[in-house]
C-alpha cells in the first residue's frame, strides 16, 4: 500500500503518533476532572432534588395546595448551599408561587438543566439550575430545582481547556514535527549524498560528522569505517590483479613458447620433451594461481573450518617433512617443541604456514647454517618461532616481504607468495606475525591467541 | 566399474569420460543437476564424480538428497571453488573426497580408484608388490630380489601408497595428503627429498628402476 506523500517521512509519522498520544492524554486527564468536578456533584444535586420534590408532592397530597405553598416558602427561607428554586403553576399556566421569572414553559422531560437570568442576589446574574418537572393532580405543574451555576462554569472551563489544549498541542506538534523532520532529513541527506557518491563509483567520499556524537554521528562513523574497509579491499584487489597480470605473463609466455615449439617439433622425442615442459609450466601456473586465490579467500572468508589442533604434533610433523630438504643443503635443524600445545584453527592451513616458513629458512640459509623451530606456550598466547642464521632481511624490507609477489634478491624459484600466504593465514587465526633480526639471520614469530 | 560423471562443461566432461573409458570403465555422463538426481536414483554406481556448480540443481543439493535417501555411493566433488571453507562444506555435506579445478587427470583417476576401493574395502590386502619388489603389511617388511630393505615408518607409508597406486601417476599433494595427512599444495621440493631417499633404498643397485619422476605431474611406480 502506498502512503500519501506527507506520511512517507518517518519523522512526520512519529510526530503525528506522538501528537495523538499527547492529545489523548490531555483528554483523559480532563475527562477525569469532569467526572470528579462536574458529573458527580450534579448527580448528588439530583438526588437531593428527587428527595425534596417527593416530599413536596407528598405534602400536596396530604394538605392540598396551601400546605404545598407554605412548604415551598419554608424551603426557600432555609439557608442552603445551593439556592432552592421553585415554580408552581395552576392548570392553564397561571403562576401560583415562584421565585423565578423565567422557566421552561413547556415540559421537556422529567429532568432539565435550565439557564436563566435571576435577581436572587439583587443584581441580574446568569444562572443555571437542575430542575425536576412534576405534574401534580388537579392540573398543577411543579418545578423544583437547585442552583448549579458553579458546576456549569466548571464544565465550560474544562471544555475550553480541552479545546485550547488540543489546538495548542496540534500546533506545537506540527511546528516541532516540522523542525525535527527538517533536522533529521538534513542529517539523513548527508548520508544519502555520501552513499550516492559511492554508487557513482567514488569510494573516497565520507559522511561529514555533526560533531555532537549522537546516534547519527555514530551511524555515520560506522558507515565511514565500512567505506574505509571496502575501499581498502577494493584497492588491494586492484593491486593484486595488477600483480597477477604482470606475473602471470611470464609463465604464460613460456607455456606458449613450449607449445609453439611442440607444434614445430621435428621428431617425436623432441615433441614429448616440449609437451612435458609445457605441462610443467601449466602446473606452475596452477600452483601460483591456487596460492593467490587462497590468500585472497583467507582474507575475507569465515572461519567455519576451525577446530582444535594438536600444535605439538603438527610441528613435529613439519620437522619430519622438512628434515631431508634441510640435510640436503646441508643445514643443521634445532627444534624445541613443548609437549601438549593445542590451539584453535585450521590444521591444514597452520601446517602450510609452518611449512612455508621452514621452506624459506631452508632456501635462504647458506649451506652449513642452522635452522631453529620452537613451539612454546606463553601466559595467554602460543608462539611458534622459526629462525635461521642466514643473511636475514634488512629492517626496511621487512614489511614488504609480506606483500604478494615480493621476491628477495639473488634467488630463483618461488613466486614471492610464500610469506604473504603466511601473513594471510596468521591473520585468519587472529595471530600476530613479527619479523626480527636474529643477529645474524631472520626470526619469524607467529603468536596465536590461546 | 560403473561411474557417473556430473559435469556441465563439455570439454572437461569429454576429457574425463574419455579417460575413464580408456580404463575400461562403464561411464555415464549428465550435464544438468535435475538429470543427475534422476540418474543417481535410477542406477547404482560405484563412484559419482560431481561438479559443484550445475545448472538447475546445485551439486551440494544433489549430494544432500543422496545422503538423505541413504544412498552411500562414494562421491568425489569437483569444484572450481578450491578454498578451505568450500572443501569443508563439501565434505560435511556428505562428500567422500574433494578435488579443485584445474586438476591433472591422473590425480582424478587415482582418487576415484581410491574411493571405489574404499567402498568394497573390507578385505584388506596382506601383501603388495610390483616386479621383484614385495611388501608384507603385517610384518611391515619390504624386500627386493629377496633382499630385505630397511625403511623408516614414513618411507614405508610412502611406498605403500605408491604400491597401492602402482602404474599410476600420483601428485605431490596426493602424497602429502595420504602419507602425512595434511592437505595443501606443496610448492617446493620437500616431498622430492623424501621420494629420492626412498628411491635410493629401493632402486639403487637394482634393475629396472621402478620409482619414476613424471615431469609436470608427480611420481609413478612402474616396472
Amino acid at each position: 500500500m502506498k502512503r500519501p506523500w506527507f506520511l512517507r517521512s518517518l519523522t512526520v509519522r512519529l510526530t503525528l503518533v506522538y501528537m495523538a498520544l499527547f492529545c489523548g492524554s490531555i483528554g483523559l486527564m480532563l475527562t477525569a476532572t469532569y467526572v470528579i468536578g462536574v458529573w458527580r456533584p450534579l448527580h448528588s444535586v439530583r438526588a437531593t432534588i428527587a428527595q425534596e420534590s417527593d416530599q413536596l408532592a407528598a405534602t400536596y397530597q396530604a394538605g392540598g395546595r396551601d400546605a404545598l405553598i407554605r412548604a415551598l416558602q419554608r424551603r426557600e427561607a432555609l439557608h442552603a448551599a445551593r439556592y432552592p428554586y421553585h415554580v408552581l403553576t395552576a392548570a392553564g399556566g397561571a403562576v401560583v408561587s415562584a421565585n423565578l421569572v423565567d422557566w421552561p414553559r413547556r415540559s421537556g422531560g422529567e429532568w432539565v438543566r435550565y439557564e436563566f437570568g435571576t435577581y436572587a442576589t439583587g443584581a441580574e446574574e446568569e444562572h443555571e439550575a437542575v430542575m425536576r418537572d412534576l405534574a401534580l393532580p388537579g392540573g398543577y405543574r411543579l418545578l423544583v430545582g437547585r442552583d448549579t451555576e458553579d458546576l456549569d462554569e466548571r464544565e465550560d472551563l474544562i471544555v475550553e481547556a480541552l479545546t485550547w489544549g488540543a489546538a495548542m498541542s496540534v500546533l506545537f506538534g506540527l511546528l516541532g514535527g516540522l523542525v525535527m523532520t527538517r533536522a533529521v532529513s538534513q542529517r539523513l541527506e548527508r548520508i544519502n549524498r555520501a552513499a550516492r557518491a559511492v554508487i557513482a563509483g567514488d569510494l573516497s567520499g565520507r559522511i561529514a560528522l555533526h560533531g555532537a556524537g549522537d546516534d547519527f554521528d555514530q551511524l555515520s562513523e560506522t558507515l565511514n569505517e565500512m567505506l574505509s574497509r571496502i575501499e581498502g579491499l577494493v584497492a588491494s584487489i586492484a593491486r593484486v590483479s595488477d600483480s597477477i597480470a604482470h606475473d602471470l605473463r611470464t609463465p604464460l609466455t613460456r607455456l606458449r613458447a613450449e607449445l609453439e615449439e611442440l607444434v614445430a617439433a621435428p621428431d617425436p622425442g623432441e615433441a614429448q620433451d616440449r609437451a612435458f615442459a609445457a605441462l610443467e609450466e601449466a602446473a606452475r601456473l596452477q600452483s601460483m594461481f591456487e596460492a593467490l586465490l587462497r590468500i585472497a579467500r583467507l582474507k575475507d572468508a569465515s572461519s567455519e573450518s576451525h577446530g582444535l589442533v594438536d600444535l605439538s604434533r603438527l610441528l613435529e610433523d613439519a620437522v619430519e617433512l622438512h628434515q631431508p630438504a634441510a640435510e640436503e643443503r646441508p643445514l643443521g635443524f634445532i627444534t624445541q617443541i613443548a609437549p601438549g600445545l593445542v590451539i584453535r584453527g585450521d590444521r591444514d592451513l597452520i601446517f602450510q604456514l609452518v611449512s612455508n616458513l621452514l621452506d624459506n629458512a631452508i632456501k635462504f640459509t647458506p649451506p652449513g647454517g642452522v635452522i631453529y623451530l620452537e613451539g612454546r606456550a606463553g601466559r595467554d598466547r602460543t608462539n611458534v618461532v622459526v629462525a635461521d642464521n642466514g643473511p636475514g632481511v634488512p629492517a626496511e624490507d621487512r614489511a614488504r616481504v609480506l606483500e604478494r609477489f615480493y621476491r628477495g634478491k639473488g634467488e630463483g624459484g618461488g613466486f614471492g607468495l610464500g610469506l604473504s600466504l603466511v601473513a594471510a593465514a596468521a591473520e585468519r587465526h587472529k595471530a600476530t606475525l613479527s619479523l626480527d633480526d636474529a643477529g645474524p639471520g631472520l626470526r619469524v614469530t607467529v603468536s596465536f591467541p590461546a | 566399474m560403473h561411474v557417473l560423471v556430473v559435469e556441465d562443461d563439455e570439454r572437461v566432461a569429454s576429457h574425463v569420460v574419455k579417460g575413464f573409458r580408456a580404463q575400461g570403465w562403464h561411464v555415464d555422463h549428465v550435464a544438468d543437476g535435475r538429470q543427475a538426481l534422476f540418474q543417481v536414483a535410477a542406477e547404482t554406481y560405484d563412484v559419482v564424480v560431481l561438479d559443484r556448480m550445475l545448472p538447475n540443481v546445485d551439486g551440494l543439493k544433489i549430494l544432500q538428497t543422496m545422503r538423505a535417501s541413504e544412498d552411500s555411493t562414494p562421491v568425489l566433488i569437483l569444484s572450481a571453488l578450491g578454498d578451505v571453507d568450500n572443501r569443508v562444506r563439501g565434505l560435511r555435506a556428505g562428500g567422500d573426497d574433494y578435488l579443485a579445478k584445474p586438476f591433472a587427470f591422473s590425480e582424478l583417476l587415482a582418487r576415484v580408484e581410491a574411493l571405489s576401493r574404499r567402498k568394497g574395502a573390507v578385505q584388506e590386502t596382506a601383501e603388495l608388490g610390483l616386479a621383484d619388489l614385495h611388501m608384507t603389511l603385517l610384518s611391515r617388511t619390504v624386500t627386493r630380489s629377496d633382499q630385505v630393505i630397511d625403511l623408516t615408518t614414513r618411507e614405508f607409508a610412502l611406498l605403500e601408497f605408491l604400491l597401492r597406486n602402482a602404474g599410476r601417476v600420483v601428485s605431490r599433494s596426493m602424497l602429502l595428503e595420504a602419507v602425512w595427512d595434511y592437505n595443501f599444495d606443496p610448492q617446493t621440493n620437500i616431498i622430492d627429498q623424501h621420494v629420492s631417499r626412498l628411491r635410493a633404498k629401493i632402486d639403487k643397485g637394482f634393475s629396472p628402476p621402478l620409482l619414476q619422476t613424471i615431469r609436470g605431474m608427480g611420481y609413478a611406480l612402474r616396472p
